[in-house]
């Protein structure tokens, strides 16, 4: 018990009123004559957060079952209505659900994708009008967030507020970088997230976090629960908006997305005393880090730019990357150091996936003991959201995939030209350079009357030609020519992926089905005169990429995302090799359309060619 | 009551200004605070023990402030500092009376009473008490390694709230009554949680209030509270069968000179109702069942009871743990009888028990550290 000497009537008014939210009301709307003696700063600073709250309450959803049974929380980020929360508040609705926002109106969404391992879900809502604009809040830069800064959370704790109106808590970043392991097999992972004591309980989870500038700087949806309850504990935890971002172009273009492993795992080391170092105690032999040269004992010293002194610190910045993108990698041999890209490995195919159990912990759950039905599922059907799903292994929901193919063809179409008609014979004559040699060059691909199509390459003398679909062709052909890693076969999916787009419809030469959006990865094109700055990563372009299949042939297309110009591919027909990596540069006319004048084969940790073309010679059909 | 509105508005006035006047950003004050902490690992581990908990650095050499866990319960402590470092540290001394224990940092080749040679940030005791006690409405930080979210060099946690109040502290520890009975700060935050035990709480501008105390629950309301011990401390208590007055400021100023000695602690007397003779397996889990484990000789239930029986019922009443056990037992007195029902195999038996006095020396005490041998 504790007794109040100064104040022994009633202390639990005491308790309420000192209370952080309950303080923040009476400050923010008491009209009490004690504000004349309140500092003009301490009125200012009150009067900007109040400012900052109503600029972004408009923004927060309340993320329901269709039919309007509260879920969770969200928040608005585009004017067209795409809306932030977590997976585990959208897992129980399903494709079609309702977000409320705060002007009390309640919006049919459908989920676009989802992020099961880093708990994120992102949902578009649907207007009242076609054209109608949504308020929606401005994405900070997480990575800039400090412990001991202020900041808001908001959202609808206990499904409160029926008229969506949404809960604001304000409270202390208590620390950045954190790191929570996995609360499903696997999924449910929190890396590199921030912890906040601003109160978050059941209801706040999808639910935005607002530095006292009014930007996203994360999505709530976690805490560290005891022998309290699960109820706000003082340590709630929200996915960094920047591990988020990383995620976005996968996110909208509805990929069930999954995150990465470097395919090594790392040890501390025990001595005391000294500095934490991690050091590679096992590798896969299919990774890319392995075929980059990294070996056990070797010391991780940097990752994707941040320096890893801890594993925990390893597995934070491992976990705000989906897989397949590549990261730069610093390693120490001994006293030698070494920097390198790698290819990270995907993460899902070790997680068993599993449904969620009653009883299951799981937080933000609105009404914990049992998973919850979803009393709105036959509704949900007439909803105008019911045309915009489409169900795909893969997907949370590909039908945002196949539009996102759309808009990227068509500005394929629009940089490039129409291709369509050149389906005959392809020629380019040019000049290569390769390692210790160059000369002329004449490329040709021969569109063969079975439709099987050959690519040529004559230089010097020597001449290597592929048919890539001819039946029982070996690897070692494939590969020609030898040390490229595949160029004639990449150069021929090349004008497979421009002459026949999407819709191609001869099943022999055309990608159809397996053409999709693959989301957003970064690439790294060497610069086009050749010189290497002196950090790996300012190569950097953020991209769009395609993705295509054809039998044994897989490639990823990049698109920068500016301008939607195709800077390279990656090309592979053996699963876990290196592939063979093309950059275009030099996009000129070439009769009627447009293609690159130079391009630039890499294979491994080698330059293998640079092509320059002086003319093309495309034949109509 | 409207003058009690004055300092929680007040207190939210500085937090709003912290931007404003910027003198001195809590960024900062949590960084400088960070520095004077470690993460203490020792015993423990399993569910409901914990084997990690915070201090606090008291001097440039490595003495260390932090709570009389059970975590210290080893001749291994691992100290984390801010910067990653791993070290060693011992316990010099606990007092069970104020739950505070002292520990140092145990340089290879150095004896613990020399010199260690470190020259590590530290919170000033002796200056941090010259200042007053803190207010209810004065606004505070608290600092620690809660929940085990950081090691090696990641800072601790920092949380911020008011001082609710300056008062005595009657809480409750599993069944036992809390040893330390002397004033706290009652704060609004959550700070207690598990391993914030030794932890920092600070004012605004990171100076020392007092120690994060361990988890309890008041002994009314049977709510956690969030609380620290003062740096100015006192606790009446009996040293053997005198009165005397225990000091939190003579515990770290004789225990940094090795010369402290802890009071011969009475045995904390138990709400603990009538005596049944019964003991059950470790209190361990929130929920741990009642499994008989061992039976006292000659007492009301060593002819009835057997060892491995599951208590299921109290006079009708279901009893799902250990702690629900104790607490409908805690209603009872000697010489009443109750009505137990237990689980034996496969079969529930009815079993009549008459309660009886405790013995003398049978009454639990708090479970606490051992005081480690005298420092060589």
């Amino acid at each position: 018990m504790i007794t109040t000497p100064r104040f022994p009537r009633r202390p639990a008014v005491w308790f309420a009123l000192a209370a952080g939210t309950m303080a923040l009301v009476l400050a923010a709307t008491a009209p009490s004559p004690m504000l004349a003696q309140v500092p003009a700063a301490v009125k200012g600073a009150e009067d900007e957060r109040v400012a900052v709250i109503a600029k972004v309450k408009p923004a927060v959803a309340a993320v329901c079952f269709y039919g309007g049974k509260v879920c969770g929380s969200g928040v608005v980020i585009s004017e067209d209505g795409l809306c932030l929360t977590n997976f585990h508040v959208v897992q129980p609705t399903g494709a079609i659900l309702a977000c409320g926002l705060a002007d009390g109106k309640l919006y049919d969404s459908v989920l676009i994708g989802q992020d099961k391992v880093g708990d994120v879900a992102l949902v578009k809502l649907l207007p009242k009008k076609p054209g109608d604009k949504f308020p929606f809040v401005k994405l900070g830069d997480s990575d800039l967030c400090r412990a001991g800064e202020w900041s808001l959370a908001m959202g609808n704790p206990f499904g409160l507020a029926m008229d969506f109106n949404p809960t604001v808590t304000f409270g202390m970043i208590s620390g950045v970088n954190r790191y929570q392991p996995p609360e499903g097999k696997g999924t449910l992972e929190y890396t590199d997230c921030i912890q906040i004591d601003t109160s978050i309980n059941p209801g706040n989870s999808g639910g935005p976090l607002f530095n006292m500038k009014g930007e996203l700087i994360g999505i709530n949806g976690r805490g560290s629960f005891d022998k309290r309850g699960r109820v706000n504990s003082g340590v709630g935890y929200a996915i960094s908006i920047n591990q988020i971002k990383n995620f976005m172009g996968h996110l909208k273009v509805g990929i069930d997305t999954d995150h990465a492993t470097l395919g090594a795992s790392f040890s501390t080391d025990a001595e005391e005393g000294d500095l934490s170092k991690i050091f590679v105690s096992s590798m896969l032999d299919e990774s890319d880090a392995f075929r980059r040269g990294l070996k056990p004992q070797d010391q991780l010293v940097a990752f994707a730019g941040r320096s890893t002194t801890s594993t925990n610190q390893y597995k934070n910045i491992l976990g705000i990357y989906p897989k397949d993108w590549r990261v730069s990698l610093r390693y120490r041999r001994g006293t030698a150091s070494k920097e390198v890209l790698v290819r990270l490995m995907g993460n899902m195919d070790k997680v068993i996936e599993k449904e969620p159990q009653p009883g299951d912990p799981k937080p933000g759950q609105p009404q914990p003991g049992g998973p919850p039905s979803n009393p709105g599922a036959e509704k949900a059907k007439l909803s105008p959201a019911a045309k915009m799903v489409e169900v795909k292994k893969g997907y949370a929901n590909y039908y945002f995939n196949v539009l996102a193919q759309d808009e990227l063809l068509a500005e394929i179409k629009k940089n490039y030209g129409d291709f369509s008609k050149l389906t005959g014979n392809w020629a380019l004559d040019g000049n290569v350079q390769l390692a210790d040699r160059g000369g002329n060059v004449k490329l040709t691909w021969i569109d063969d009357k079975t439709g099987t199509m050959e690519v040529k390459m004559s230089r010097e003398g020597i001449e290597d030609s592929v048919k890539p679909l001819e039946p029982g062709i070996g690897v070692g052909e494939l590969s020609l020519p030898q040390g490229s890693g595949g160029l004639l076969v990449s150069l021929w999916q090349f004008r497979l992926l421009m002459t026949q787009l999407r819709d191609g419809m001869n099943p022999n030469t055309s990608f159809s089905p397996g053409f999709v959006h693959g989301g957003s990865e970064p690439f790294y094109p060497p610069p086009a005169d050749g010189k290497l700055p002196a950090n790996i990563t300012d190569l950097r372009v953020d991209c769009d990429v395609l993705k295509t299949k054809k039998g044994q042939f897989e490639a990823k297309w990049y698109f920068d995302q500016k301008n939607h110009a195709l800077l390279g591919c990656e090309a592979t027909f053996v699963k876990e090799e290196d592939p063979c990596e093309l950059y275009f540069y030099d996009w000129k006319d070439a009769g009627g359309v447009k293609l690159p004048h130079k391009i630039v084969c890499k294979f491994g940790d080698k330059t293998f060619a640079t092509i320059t073309a002086r003319t093309y010679g495309l034949v109509r059909k | 009551m409207f003058r009690r509105i004055v300092p929680a508005v007040l207190a939210f006035g500085l937090v709003a200004s912290m931007p404003v006047s910027a003198a001195e950003p809590v960024t900062k004050v949590s960084e400088q605070v960070n520095e004077k902490m470690v993460k203490i690992f020792g015993s423990g581990g399993f569910k409901g023990v914990v084997n990690y908990t915070t201090g606090i650095l008291i001097s440039p050499d490595g003495f260390i402030l932090t709570v009389a866990s059970q975590t210290l319960d080893t001749s291994e402590l691992i100290i984390h500092m801010y910067d990653g470092r791993k070290m060693k540290a011992v316990v010099v001394v606990t007092e069970p009376v104020l739950d505070i224990a002292l520990l140092k940092i145990k340089v290879d080749g150095k004896k613990i009473d020399e010199p260690s040679g470190l020259d590590l940030p530290y919170f000033n005791y002796a200056e941090s008490l010259k200042r007053p006690i803190a207010e209810a409405g004065d606004w505070v930080l608290g600092f620690s390694n809660q929940f085990e979210i950081a090691t090696r060099n990641e800072p601790m946690s920092v949380q911020q709230g008011t001082i609710s109040s300056y008062a005595k502290l009657h809480g409750r520890r599993g069944i036992f009554d809390f040893p330390y009975t002397g004033n706290v700060y009652v704060v609004d935050a959550i700070t207690n949680n598990p391993g914030a035990g030794g932890g920092a709480l600070t004012d605004r501008k990171g100076q020392l209030l007092g120690i994060i105390g361990r988890e309890i629950k008041n002994t009314l309301s049977e709510t956690w509270i969030n609380y620290a011990i003062p740096l100015n401390a006192k606790v009446e208590t009996k040293d053997g069968d005198k009165p005397k007055i225990v000091s939190f400021p003579e515990f770290v100023s004789l225990g940094m000179q090795f010369k402290y000695k802890p009071v011969d602690r009475p045995v904390v007397v138990l709400t603990a109702g009538g005596f049944h003779g019964m003991r059950f397996v470790p209190n361990i889990l929130e929920r741990t069942p009642p499994y008989v484990d061992e039976l006292y000789p000659n007492s009301p239930a060593s002819k009835l009871v057997q060892v491995n029986d599951l208590v299921s019922f109290i006079d009708g009443e279901p009893i799902y743990s250990i702690k629900s056990f104790n607490d409908y037992m805690r209603k009872t007195r000697p010489g009443m009888t109750i009505r137990l029902e237990v689980r034996r195999g496969d079969n529930l038996q009815t079993i009549e028990l008459k309660l009886e006095e405790w013995p003398k020396g049978l009454l639990p005490t708090v479970p606490l550290p051992k005081n480690p041998d005298p420092p060589k």
